[in-house]
């Protein structure tokens, strides 16, 4: 292989590619979206809308709504101002109880009459809260798993209902597990004749912190104390790593097979074939490629920084995850980019390209199934041996690599050997398919047939 | 030293075979003229010999070398399909493509030869702003820069007008007083019979011709007459000893059938018309083509099959 061929094809291909509109516009959007947003999350963390809050609530027990009213009102004591300042930091939660309907159909009209209210933005929701909430569950009620949507159905008498049509991440509703709870517990000790209403915080629930492990330095024998482990840390940061990581090779490799299609389709390539071999094109081309995505990413990797800054979670980014980031997003890329070529000179058209391109983004799609699996349990049989399959090593690995307990120390140096080899492969079959395929038009070849072409050249 | 030496080399695609046992010497610092009826592997030939396509059997050795991959930092390839980066400027496309093949800047070679075919006002401007004639200006420079010791130009005049054309032409010429080999693939009979010191004629995948153009018409004897006579195409109707007439116009080209006398012939031309002209000639290149690949050859190949 002639390097200065390789070298001129790849500088043209990076030149040409970073000075178009849209690589630019990628440039500036990406960042304004992780950077500038984090920014504009963090600058209205500290700007909340302040307007008040009104929840209405269905008692049919009779008790616990005043526990609830009780509890918002100390609640609305404790953050509503800055104690420093004295100005209101905090939106007001206004608690209105509303007494229960006298048969079915009144209620079916007053839990009507209560969502229009919440669709005109009166209340933002409202609650019912089950004749039988007080009676102690039986274990078969009790379940800790992740809703995720699933049909299971609460018993309204039993359970609390709460309705909004907000979405998101809504903060009252997981601020009222805890004074239901208490209140539940109040009432149900009153009922049986104890009263603890001067001391509440006898049935108030304990904190549960996320703790890291203790370690000890292996150098110093230093033994280092557990931290206290934040959500964020647990999923934030694995997961914005993988996301990137994979949108930095989705942007970086699909490119590839427009180009190569439209250097086919505008008949370039025979003339640069007459200067360079084909493996020769091919690997010029997966490197200008590689300049491309190295560009982008340090870019987005400056975002992120300034991202985690804003958000004040910079202590979170495992920095020793930064050089396995790098290794798999070039060789992520590079296999991609092989791939892109192969499928590229396959293709006579650009709508043919357009046809392949989901093909092309299937390694970067396929592990976006597997997050949800993969960060509820990152060493999991799923989860182990999905990023050990080496197209989808580098985004799945990164993600458990960067979750707090990491993986077996093993695990990372066996998926890269793995994608290694893959790629040396996917470089090797992609440079026989490009070879045979680049000059031919008409339909792109069947599957067998590319096999065919990349097994005798 | 022979430029290229191909030996018995074939290559198929599939159940086609594009090109059948060839075997061919051209000599270095010669033109050597490729034709052929389309589809009849000059251009896998030709791709064959800048490696772009291997052949299944067969050896081709450049400069007495085997294929070295270096080999192709020798050639200079014009494809029959042109296509040129649009976006890039004239200039910046121009040394792109001689750093590809040279590895080196060739920015003073790009300035001679824009002066040279007319292109130095278009320098800085977009391959796509130039015309379909500047554009193929463009593409010969791109594949004469840095100057290769082998040219090849598959249907280098295609759609050129008759003054680029002559501008490419002359500088075809002038590469050769240089001792650059060139091999040139045409559909012009006149640009063979006139630039070509070799011709090969390949048909179906194999060679029915080759030489030069002497030697070619030798096999043929002079069995052709290039009439004018008053009358036209009427006159010279019915003539004995001739087995065909092509009309050109104002000129009528008859064909002799074997061991037929001219001198017959001319005798019945002037009982039944009067003669200005009357030549004893070989075929012309043209007519050699056609009684290869032409409809006649067809039905005749047909009639045997």
């Amino acid at each position: 292989m002639r390097l200065h061929k390789v070298v001129t094809i790849a500088k043209r291909d990076y030149i040409t590619t970073v000075r178009t509109k849209a690589f630019v516009f990628g440039l500036v959007v990406a960042p304004v979206l992780f950077g500038g947003g984090s920014i504009a999350m963090s600058f209205l963390k500290g700007k909340p809308d302040l307007k008040d809050r009104h929840v209405a609530v269905i008692d049919h027990t009779g008790v616990v709504a005043n526990a609830l009213v009780s509890a918002v009102r100390e609640k609305n004591d404790r953050e509503l101002f800055d104690k420093k300042t004295h100005q209101q930091i905090a939106p007001r939660y206004v608690f209105e109880v509303v007494a229960p309907a006298a048969n079915a159909e009144g209620h079916r009209a007053q839990l009507l009459a209560l969502s229009d209210r919440v669709r005109s933005k009166e209340l933002v929701a409202f609650l019912e809260i089950g004749k039988d909430a007080l009676r102690p569950p039986k274990p078969s009620d009790d379940s800790d798993d992740l809703d995720l949507g699933t049909s299971k159905k609460t018993d309204p008498d039993t359970g609390v209902s709460y309705y909004t049509n907000a979405g998101g991440i809504d903060e009252i509703r997981i601020w009222l597990n805890g004074p239901i709870g208490d209140g539940a517990r109040l009432a149900r000790l009153a009922q049986l004749g104890i009263d603890i209403n001067h001391n509440k915080g006898l049935v108030s629930s304990p904190r549960v912190d996320g703790m890291s492990l203790v370690e000890r330095d292996e150098k110093t024998g230093e033994v280092h104390e557990a931290h206290k482990r934040s959500e964020l840390e647990g999923f934030f940061v694995p997961f914005a790593l993988a996301m990137i990581l994979a949108m930095i090779v989705m942007v970086g490799s699909a490119p590839m097979l427009q180009s190569v299609t439209q250097d086919k389709s505008q008949r370039i390539v025979e003339t640069l074939l007459g200067a360079a071999s084909p493996f020769e094109l091919m690997t010029g081309k997966v490197l200008g490629s590689v300049g491309v995505s190295v560009t982008s990413s340090v870019l987005y990797v400056i975002a992120g920084t300034v991202a985690v800054n804003a958000l004040g979670v910079a202590g979170l980014l495992p920095l020793t995850i930064i050089p396995w980031f790098y290794v798999y997003l070039l060789t992520d890329v590079i296999m991609l980019c092989a791939f892109a070529a192969a499928l590229g000179a396959c293709c006579s058209t650009p709508q043919d390209a357009q046809n392949l391109a989901i093909v092309l983004l299937m390694p970067c799609i396929i592990p976006m199934f597997t997050l949800v699996t993969v960060l509820r349990q990152p060493n999991g049989v799923l989860a182990t041996v999905m990023s050990l399959i080496p197209p989808f090593t580098p985004i799945l690995m990164l993600l458990r690599q960067a979750m707090p307990n990491g993986v077996p120390a093993w695990q990372p140096w066996v998926g890269l050997f793995d994608v290694l080899v893959f790629a040396a492969g996917t470089v090797w079959a992609a440079s026989r398919i490009f070879r045979v395929a680049i000059l031919m038009q008409g339909k792109p070849p069947r599957l067998a047939e590319a096999v065919r072409w990349a097994m005798k050249g | 030293m022979d430029a290229v030496k191909i030996t018995h080399v074939t290559r198929t695609f599939g159940n086609v075979t594009a090109v059948d046992d060839l075997s061919l010497t051209v000599p270095q610092g010669s033109i050597y003229g490729f034709i052929g009826p389309n589809g009849s592997g000059k251009t896998t030939t030709m791709r064959m010999i800048v490696n772009i396509f291997y052949p299944d059997r067969g050896e081709i050795r450049l400069f007495g070398e085997g294929r070295p991959e270096t080999s192709t930092d020798l050639i200079g390839y014009l494809p029959e399909e042109r296509g040129l980066y649009q976006k890039m400027t004239v200039q910046a496309l121009l040394e792109f493509y001689g750093e590809l093949r040279s590895g080196r800047s060739v920015k003073a070679e790009v300035a001679t030869w824009l002066d040279r075919l007319g292109l130095a006002n278009r320098a800085s401007d977009k391959v796509e702003t130039l015309s379909k004639g500047m554009s193929q200006k463009v593409q010969f420079i791109a594949t004469v820069i840095p100057e290769p010791k082998l040219l090849i130009l598959d249907e280098p005049f295609s759609g050129l007008d008759p003054v680029s054309a002559e501008a490419i032409r002359s500088a075809i010429l002038e590469l050769r007083r240089h001792g650059v080999t060139v091999i040139l693939s045409t559909h012009d009979m006149h640009v063979a019979e006139s630039m070509c010191d070799y011709i090969l004629m390949i048909f179906r995948g194999g060679k029915v011709l080759d030489g030069t153009l002497s030697s070619i018409q030798d096999q043929y004897g002079e069995d052709t007459i290039r009439v004018t006579a008053n009358g036209g195409l009427a006159a010279v109707q019915h003539l004995p000893g001739v087995e065909q007439i092509r009309d050109l116009g104002q000129v009528q080209e008859l064909r002799l059938t074997r061991g037929a006398d001219p001198q017959e012939v001319l005798r019945a031309l002037v009982a039944q018309a009067r003669v200005t002209s009357f030549s004893l000639m070989k075929p012309s290149l043209h007519d050699i083509f056609m009684r290869i690949a032409g409809p006649a050859a067809e039905e005749a190949n047909h009639a045997i099959a």
